[in-house]
């Protein structure tokens, strides 16, 4: 498989702050990657990086180019939708997909006029007019409707309501997802991603704490409800995470057998939230 | 590429409307004022015995000529006004909105490149909005002169004759287009200045623009005891290379009535070759680009984050 997108040693500074951190990853094509972190941790600018959108160090390639320096040939064949509220709120919706359609060649108007007719959206409104999940819709829309082969999303649904949400992943995935396509997708709610990731990546003060894909997940984590006895001999095997729910002690496991556990109490398989906190803390630790 | 350029100006247009509607606002207010004097003239017909629009005992055709280009001046250099002030605020919010709005994001999203957009800004700020202000010019005096022809018809005046048969039109329109986009060139400086101010600034770039500016200025005189920098920057817009010499002595003196006569066309009053020779013109294209260089750089290299 070839790599859609190389990272060796990436880094970006802001004067003494290092916000990602000698940074090294591959995505390949066809993958739904999910980006997670806390606030701060560094994903917007990896995304921004990725994008061209800043300069960084070390050696990142997106397509096979240089984001940074050859960002418009980069931008034919990727799109991003930072969050829903870039859309110019002064345009009107015609003007927009107009514009789309002059400067953009990968854009299919039809395809676009097509998926807003769906939509509540009137072609003669502007963007100020709309309601922020019309935005989202709106912006989805266009974005569908350009033929390209790395899609980012940067918190897409941030601010939207939850059947809007729903909505918009069951597009992307539905109507938009195929083998030839890649999407980089960060949110924080990632419970209503996580079905939809092949792949899943953590980052946390600028460096990667997990990379690896959703089946590895199920094969290298395991989470265990014991109580008592149980709890004390499946502590001998060092749980990463440790947290107690109703009297019961919830550990979470990396690398351990699931035979070795058997017995000590009953398996779950860890979710991703789940999994971010317990390796979120134990970075911390 | 031509597609491209021709979106991105487009989008200025859409983004900026005041472009086409200070003109349009201009020529309505202009129209009305002239209505409105003409109403005015009409209760005093007999005393003024009209001679400037054209009753028939006018003194004669080169002087009917300067009075209706007089009469065109007169309703056109409200527009040269508008468009230093609407340039001005243009620039300063081509760059700026987009970041406050935070829709750079979506326009940087699209394949164009940063050069691309602030060319786009820089050829509106240079020959659309001048351009636009052309067309607010031609279109008030041509309204201006439809009604001053209903009034002079209305007094048993041969409109045709006197007011149009008289006028250089095409020359006037024309040399308004070359004194507005000979403007835009010669101010190019600070049009490259404001560009980058409104690339560059966090917060307020009219104060942004305009401090750095007079702060120079103030300190050159309180240290250097000189005012070559105050002389250079405000100075320039009084010493525009485009208009051939007046004799202030002749105008004033006996002569006064020839020279009006000559200014029945102004394009007589233009010169082109002074204009395009004069190194102080290419020198601030020069700087023009060097800052429009710069405002790209700050677009292109500047962390939101």
């Amino acid at each position: 498989m070839t790599s859609l997108v190389s990272a060796q040693g990436v880094s970006k500074r802001f004067g003494s702050i290092c916000a990602v951190d000698n940074v090294s990853f591959e995505i390949e094509k066809g993958r739904i990657l999910g980006l997670i972190g806390l606030n701060g941790a560094g994903k917007t600018t990896l995304l921004k990086a990725l994008l061209g959108l800043t300069d960084c160090e070390g050696q990142l390639s997106v397509l096979g180019l240089d984001p940074f320096r050859q960002r418009k040939e980069l931008m034919q064949n990727i799109c991003f939708i930072a969050d829903v509220a870039v859309l110019p709120r002064w345009i009107k919706v015609t003007q927009l997909l107009d514009f789309v359609a002059a400067t953009h060649p990968k854009f299919s108007r039809k395809h676009a006029d097509e998926l807003l007719a769906k939509t509540k959206v009137r072609p003669g409104a502007k963007v100020r007019e709309l309601s922020k999940g019309m935005v989202a819709q709106l912006h989805l829309s266009i974005i569908m409707s350009i033929d390209a082969r790395l899609l980012v999303l940067d918190e897409p649904t941030l601010g939207l309501d939850i059947i809007f949400r729903k909505e918009f992943y069951d597009h992307l995935l539905n109507d938009y997802f195929n083998e030839e396509r890649t999407i980089l997708i960060t949110t924080h709610q990632v419970e209503e991603i996580e079905n939809l990731l092949t792949d899943i990546m953590f980052i946390n003060d600028g460096r990667i704490i997990l990379d690896s894909s959703m089946d590895d997940i199920a094969g290298k984590y395991v989470e265990l409800l014991a109580s008592g006895e149980g709890a004390a001999a499946a502590r001998e095997f060092g749980p990463i995470y440790e947290r107690e729910v109703f009297g019961k002690q919830v550990m979470l496991f990396e690398g351990v057998a699931r035979e070795q556990l058997e017995g000590l109490g009953e398996f779950h398989m860890p979710s991703i939230a789940d999994l971010f906190v317990a390796k979120v803390k134990g970075a911390v630790a | 590429m031509i597609d491209r350029q021709i979106a991105l100006l487009k989008r200025e247009l859409w983004e900026h409307r005041s472009i086409y509607i200070t003109p349009l606002a201009i020529a309505s207010i202009v129209t009305l004022g002239v209505l409105a004097m003409l109403v005015f003239a009409s209760g005093y017909a007999e005393e003024l015995d009209l001679a400037i629009f054209g009753a028939a005992n006018i003194v004669g055709d080169p002087a009917r000529s300067a009075a209706l280009t007089g009469f065109f001046l007169g309703t056109s250099w409200i527009f040269l006004i508008a468009l230093a002030i609407l340039t001005v605020f243009y620039c300063l919010d081509s760059l700026y909105a987009e970041r406050k709005d935070k829709s750079i994001l979506f326009w940087r999203s699209m394949p164009v490149t940063d050069a691309e957009t602030v060319v786009a800004k820089l050829i509106t700020a240079l020959v659309v909005i001048p351009l636009a202000a052309t067309i607010g010019i031609i279109a008030t005096n041509l309204v201006n002169l439809i009604v001053t022809s209903v009034w002079v018809s209305m007094k048993g005046g041969d409109a045709g004759l006197l007011i149009w048969g008289s006028v250089p039109l095409f020359d006037n329109w024309l040399a308004a287009f070359m004194v507005v986009l000979a403007s835009g060139i010669w101010m190019s400086p600070f049009i490259g200045w404001f560009l980058f101010v409104s690339a560059y600034a966090k917060r307020f770039p009219l104060l942004m623009a305009f401090m750095p500016l007079i702060l120079i200025a103030l300190l050159e005189k309180i240290i250097l005891k000189t005012h070559i920098f105050a002389e250079v920057v405000f100075g320039r817009g009084n010493g525009m290379p485009l208009f051939r010499a007046v004799d202030i002595d002749r105008f004033f003196g006996e002569e006064q009535w020839r020279v009006t006569q000559d200014a029945a066309s102004l394009l007589v009053h233009l010169d082109i070759v002074k204009f395009l020779t004069s190194p102080s013109l290419w020198g601030g294209v020069i700087v023009c680009g060097l800052l429009s260089t710069a405002a790209i750089y700050v677009r292109r290299y500047r962390s939101e984050g």
